[in-house]
């Protein structure tokens, strides 16, 4: 019942974490219609410039975090701007542009940071106890965050007219622009405003787990496996189907291993895909 | 037309002998390529820098001593290097990469994967090679050009065990390791060698790539051990695995009977405070004034500080042998005689120290170069040191 119970706190830790990083991916396929191959890039680089925030400039955390976020959205959205604006309906060619900046980024962080791990730890120390059960505080905070992430990006999309603009342009572009909308301008905002998210849980996450040039390898696989469960584009399909991976990876590794957890991960998702081919809220899925 | 076409035919074949009359002078400058295989991105790209620094290292002492006396020439020594990124096919394709630019000898590759992968096209290239990793089939006598820079596992993990026990007084170890060949080799070996003296061994298996280890974590303390062992993950992997294991609440010590990296697990862990209690292989006696002035070396040689990893300590050893070996053989070209050189060069370094020729026993071939190594302990959020190990002959 202990490792039962464990099992799921661990996963409603882990979900919490792969809604943080799925929302930016799926944000900005539905929207754009671009597969991010940079997303993991993203991730960490928000780790290094709260990194670097804290521990060379001597911010406090929360402002390093904010730093991150401001940093990694001005990149995102300058970079759709001037190189993905040009070919955004090439979906070859952006795949390209997002891997190549994937391999600048993890490349440029090699360079300047080194290949080994900093030393950087959640400012939220403690855990809480109740028997055999523990909660780290960190991880605490890190899902209260998520709630508010999650819940401040679905009022912003369906509750402003800047949401309502950005989904006319990825529901039908032309018409959306007959009516006044301008993509030169939102799909950089939207872009920024998803890479800004990955920034956020970059410079939350790794000082939980671990800062590294590669940190975002794994980042860029599991939200991949997210989004195309819930569906790509879907937001609500993005946090529904990162807690099922966070429960099913939770109790699949606890009860049969990390090697068996993995394959049971990636076997239900395939089960799940063969039942519904679009993902779990496939029918949101952009028409554009 | 004949005529033309011969006189053409003619021409082409006094250019091509200018050409080859030009390549034949350039080369009497005689510059040997060694190349540096290994990861130098990715999770373990801080081994294959230390690796690739020792190469460079290597090949700026030889360069300031006036270059090696091959035969009649006096030959430069110059480094290249191929990113593997740790994985079996980026190993393959740097061998053809490095054999492509004119590389007969080969230092790395560092991981089990990448020398799995490395081997094969190697041996089609008659290339040298002087690999790491913990592979149980690292070397063999099918591959007679492969050298090993040890020890092995099966080498330094029965005096560490032994002393960690002596310590300790452990009873049962749970062993965590990734699942592919550069952690199940190595955990395998250890799990042996701590049954061997009476203490009960469990390994778990994790994907590389895990991000998060609380399950494995959870999974791992159910079987109660007295000590887990990180063995070979990378060291930001095992860092983490510690952090997450003493918010679990688990209190007893850590073994790493495996890679190197103590100073970053201790980072990533949150302190030598969070480590606590600690035991590990450490590939070189690294508290000997000695070893350590290959740092002060390569600032003085190369103008930049050395890479942190201590393995670089040890893999500057097996490229100074490799370039004695050509010295001593007399040919840049001939690796089959490079080899018989190496494998008669005494095992003497001016920095680690005497070791010794091993391998026989368990690879069945005496081609894994032996140093003394060390054995690594912190006690009470205490580093207490690193106690030298000789090896034996065999």
């Amino acid at each position: 019942m202990h490792e039962f119970l464990t099992a799921g706190i661990i996963g409603i830790s882990l979900g919490a974490q792969y809604a943080l990083l799925a929302l930016g991916f799926t944000l900005i396929f539905g929207i754009l219609g671009v597969i991010n191959f940079a997303h993991g890039g993203f991730y960490a680089l928000g780790g290094y410039v709260a990194y670097a925030a804290v521990s060379q400039a001597g911010l406090p955390f929360p402002l390093a975090v904010l730093v991150a976020v401001v940093a990694t959205a001005a990149l995102g959205a300058l970079y759709e701007r001037f190189l993905i604006e040009r070919l955004v309906d090439d979906h070859l060619a952006t795949m390209m542009l997002t891997l190549g900046l994937y391999l600048v980024i993890s490349t440029s962080l090699l360079a300047v940071f080194g290949p080994q791990s900093p030393e950087f730890s959640f400012p939220v120390k403690g855990t809480l106890r109740a028997g055999t059960l523990y909660l780290p505080l960190e991880n605490l905070v890190v899902l209260a965050v998520c709630a508010a992430a999650i819940g401040g990006l679905w009022l912003l999309i369906y509750r402003t007219d800047f949401g309502r603009a950005l989904r006319a342009l990825a529901d039908d572009r032309r018409v959306a622009m007959t009516q006044g909308m301008r993509p030169g301008l939102l799909f950089p905002l939207a872009f920024g405003l998803a890479t800004g998210l990955a920034g956020l849980t970059g410079a939350l996450v790794t000082p939980i787990l671990a800062l590294s040039p590669s940190a975002g390898d794994p980042v860029l696989v599991t939200s991949f496996l997210t989004v195309i469960l819930g569906g790509l584009g879907s937001i609500a399909g993005a946090v529904v189907a990162a807690l099922i991976v966070g429960f099913v990876e939770a109790y699949a590794s606890v009860y049969l291993g990390g090697s068996t957890g993995a394959l049971i991960l990636f076997v239900t998702v395939l089960v799940i895909l063969l039942a519904r081919p679009t993902g779990l809220f496939g029918r949101e899925i952009r028409g554009a | 037309m004949p005529g033309i076409a011969k006189r053409s035919l003619a021409a082409s074949a006094f250019a091509l002998g200018l050409v080859l009359a030009g390549g034949a002078a350039a080369q009497t400058a005689c510059e040997i390529k060694l190349g540096a295989l290994g990861p130098m991105s990715g999770p373990a790209a801080q081994w294959g820098l230390a690796m690739l620094g020792a190469a460079e290292l290597a090949a700026a002492e030889a360069n300031a001593r006036g270059g090696l006396q091959v035969g009649s020439q006096r030959c430069s020594v110059s480094v290249l290097s191929y990113d593997t990124r740790y994985t079996a096919e980026g190993a393959a394709a740097g061998v053809n990469n490095l054999a492509s630019q004119g590389v007969r000898f080969i230092i790395g590759p560092v991981g089990s994967p990448e020398v799995t992968g490395a081997k094969p096209v190697a041996t089609r290239h008659r290339l040298l090679m002087f690999a790491n990793s913990y592979a149980k089939n690292a070397i063999g006598p099918q591959w007679p050009l492969v050298f090993h820079l040890g020890p092995g596992p099966s080498e330094w993990a029965p005096p560490i065990v032994r002393l960690a026990k002596e310590q300790f007084g452990m009873r049962s170890v749970a062993i965590v390791a990734p699942n592919d060949q550069g952690g199940t080799d190595i955990a395998s070996v250890d799990a042996e060698v701590y049954r061997r003296h009476g203490i009960a061994a469990t390994e778990e298996y994790y994907q590389r790539g895990t991000t998060n280890f609380a399950p494995i974590v959870t999974r791992l303390l159910a079987s109660r051990p007295d000590v887990v062992d990180t063995a070979s993950s990378p060291p930001g992997d095992a860092g983490l695995i510690i952090r997450q294991l003493r918010q679990a609440g688990f209190t007893g010590p850590i073994g790493r009977l495996g890679g190197p990296g103590t100073e970053e697990i201790i980072r990533v862990a949150g302190g030598i405070d969070v480590v606590r209690n600690f035991y590990w292989y450490e590939v070189a006696p690294t508290e000997d004034p000695r070893v350590r002035a290959i740092s002060d070396e390569y600032r003085r040689l190369l103008n930049r500080e050395p890479p942190e990893n201590t393995n670089m300590w040890l893999w500057v050893v097996g490229a100074r042998m490799t370039l004695r070996a050509i010295e001593r053989a007399g040919t840049a070209t001939d690796t089959g005689r490079v080899a018989a050189a190496l494998r008669e060069l005494p095992v003497e370094d001016p920095n680690l120290g005497r070791g010794a020729w091993t391998g026989q026993s368990f690879f069945g071939i005496n081609q894994e170069l032996s140093l003394p190594f060390g054995m690594g302990m912190i006690l009470d959020g205490r580093m207490v040191g690193v106690r030298r190990i000789d090896v034996s002959p065999q």
